[in-house]
């Protein structure tokens, strides 16, 4: 499903370079449930970034569903992340003053659809969140958040899931519960890409891969 | 995203920050309600010249002496020559030498006192013929107006305007009764109506027939005939006012025996050219109000714009979520731009109300005689609500660049 190959992500701050990706190349096959782990600096984010189009590669080749997104123009992308991928954040980002149907909601909107309300409480439900579907971001607690975050994630069908160090800011009940709910939604298919640095949210996945200074440094399989 | 959604959207964002908005939108609520309630006001100040122009008949031509021999000859002064006669009119009605001249009126104006009982006023005693009705345009509310008998007979009858009337009677009918112009006896035989108010008010005279004037009240005859102030004029159709004005100066210059290259001694005075230089003037002044409501509405566009600045600049992380979950470059754009055109339509709302309020306050009132009219046209409440929503969009459109070109990775580690 993923293929990178001899990805290179350079950053230029000022006038110095940073690689953060330097000659990456792995495979994801459709149904995985990967956790990619790694100390900060080893180029996990970026590595996010580049799998679900918000950035793109400097050089090298990165076929998603056989299609070659380095070719892909700006609104090509945006249509990418819109239907195929689904993220989660660490810090959750939802919008502050909209309520979590709201939140769910955006994904859908962006994809021109209609009649949108049953599917949105269908994956507030799939989370279990749908009595708290009219609830502002602040009246949830850290759990919530990331719940609604991956019903948000999830509500276009995504064939893909990126969750950057989901479990981040939470405390190891709701995360052992977040996880669970990721397990979940790879039984039914969906491919589960987590960032992490803890090795017991990475022992909820099938594969591990190990980063350090932009390359893979070993993989381990469960 | 459609239009409808983005309107939504863009209607959210404007409630969460209520203060903000309404202080964004007052630049936009001034401007608009400025330009719409000045705008109409000289409309309406426009429509109330114009009536009162055309009352007094915009197909009107005058021929005028000048005014302070004219009044020294009605005193009687000795050698004061007036410069306008009765045998001045009387000439100006020769079918062949003024083909173009329908009715011809000579006026004789002085101030006088007036009394009915105890009453008494002083005002403009009139003397005119019975031509002067249909020249001057005025209409009979109750009674007769000056006939050819009166004329003759050099009748001491008198006919009020609607103010002097009111002076003297108050709600009394003052048909047949008998006043004292400058101690004379006249009886009431009409009453005008109202024509209104330019500057003073229009009803505030008593008319009495041109020959009870020369005989009864002035008595003065000059060695080129008996004088008078006016001549009012009345061409064939409005087609022929140049023509007539011609015909005028021509007699009156033979009569006067002014030479080629001499200066006349009076003046022949175009309603309708009057009225077009008041139009003109009052189109520069109409310009005037209207750029002073453009000038809020260009200081509020840049208040929209420095808005939309501040929140593109707060909503970094926002619109990194909205990239995120799929928002295309025009999605931003359409966002930031619907927002800052709602600020303009909203802003250009509320001040088409306040201007509505404004104008519902202030038509009717009354300064001195003058009545204040200012009807609210739709043309204008279109143009200035176009205008504040163009005004929005166009201050929008830098900022909603801003916004659509953000970095989504840069934009969602934005705090």
């Amino acid at each position: 499903m993923i293929r990178l190959e001899n990805i290179i992500k350079v950053y230029k701050t000022g006038t110095v370079e940073v690689r953060a990706l330097n000659g990456l190349s792995c495979r994801v096959e459709q149904g995985e449930m990967v956790s990619i782990i790694g100390p900060s600096g080893s180029g996990k984010s970026t590595l996010m970034h580049i799998i679900g189009c918000l950035d793109r590669p400097t050089s090298g080749k990165y076929i998603l569903e056989g299609m070659d997104v380095s070719l892909l123009r700006e609104d090509q992308l945006a249509k990418i992340r819109n239907k195929k991928v689904g993220f989660v954040f660490q810090f959750f980002n939802l919008l502050p003053r909209v309520t979590a149907l709201a939140n769910v909601e955006l994904p859908l909107i962006y994809g021109g659809l209609r009649n949108r309300r049953q599917r949105v409480l269908d994956a507030l439900e799939s989370v279990g969140l749908s009595h708290r579907a009219h609830h502002l971001p602040s009246q949830l607690s850290g759990g919530e958040h990331q719940r609604v975050a991956i019903a948000r994630a999830l509500v276009n069908n995504p064939d893909l899931i990126l969750a950057d160090e989901p479990t981040g800011n939470l405390d190891t009940q709701t995360s052992k519960e977040i996880m669970l709910i990721l397990q979940q939604l790879n039984q039914k298919g969906i491919t589960i890409i987590i960032v992490t640095h803890e090795a017991d949210i990475a022992a909820y996945t099938q594969r591990t891969i190990y980063l350090r200074d932009g390359q893979i440094v070993k993989e381990v399989r469960r | 995203m459609s239009l409808w959604e983005s309107f939504i959207t863009a209607w959210r964002a404007l409630l969460n920050n209520k203060l903000r908005s309404a202080l964004t939108m007052l630049g936009i609520i001034i401007g608009v309600g400025a330009i719409i309630f000045l705008v109409s006001l000289g409309r309406g100040h426009q429509a109330n010249i114009t009536g009162i122009f055309e009352s007094m008949g915009a197909d009107l031509l005058y021929a005028i002496g000048s005014s302070r021999i004219t009044t020294q000859a009605l005193q009687g002064i000795s050698g004061a020559t007036a410069s306008l006669t009765l045998e001045d009119a009387k000439a100006l009605k020769d079918p062949i030498k003024a083909p173009s001249i329908a009715l011809v009126a000579p006026i004789i104006q002085i101030m006088g006192n007036l009394s009915f009982e105890k009453e008494n006023t002083t005002t403009t005693i009139v003397g005119v013929t019975p031509e002067a009705q249909d020249i001057l345009r005025y209409s009979v509310a109750n009674g007769v107006f000056i006939s050819e008998q009166d004329i003759k007979l050099k009748a001491s009858v008198a006919v009020l305007g609607d103010r002097t009337a009111k002076d003297l009677f108050g709600l009394r009918d003052p048909l047949g009764e008998k006043i004292k112009i400058n101690g004379r006896n006249f009886e009431v035989i009409g009453v005008l109506e109202k024509k209104g108010a330019f500057m003073v008010t229009m009803d505030d005279f008593v008319i009495i027939p041109l020959t009870t004037m020369q005989t009864r009240i002035l008595g003065v005859i000059t060695p080129r005939g008996q004088p008078v102030q006016a001549i009012g004029v009345k061409p064939l159709s409005i087609d022929h006012l140049d023509a007539a004005t011609e015909e005028i100066a021509s007699i009156l210059r033979q009569r006067h025996r002014i030479r080629e290259g001499e200066d006349d001694d009076f003046a022949v005075i175009n309603m309708q050219e009057i009225l077009n230089r008041m139009r003109e003037v009052l189109a520069i002044f109409q310009i005037f109000l209207g750029s002073v409501g453009g000038i809020s509405l260009l200081v509020g566009g840049i208040g929209i714009m420095n808005i939309m600045l501040v929140s593109v600049a707060e909503r970094t992380r926002e619109i990194g979520i909205r990239k995120a979950v799929g928002a295309k470059h025009r999605d931003i754009l359409r966002q930031f731009l619907v927002e800052a055109a709602t600020l303009g339509l909203s802003g250009g709302a509320i001040g088409i109300l306040l201007a509505i309020i404004g104008i519902r306050l202030i038509t009717g009132v009354e300064l001195g005689p003058y009545s204040i009219k200012a009807p609210l046209s739709p043309d204008i409440v279109i143009i200035a609500l176009s205008v504040a929503i163009f005004t929005g969009l166009a201050a929008g459109l830098y900022p909603a660049f801003r916004a659509a070109r953000l970095d989504p990775i840069q934009a969602l580690r934005y705090e």
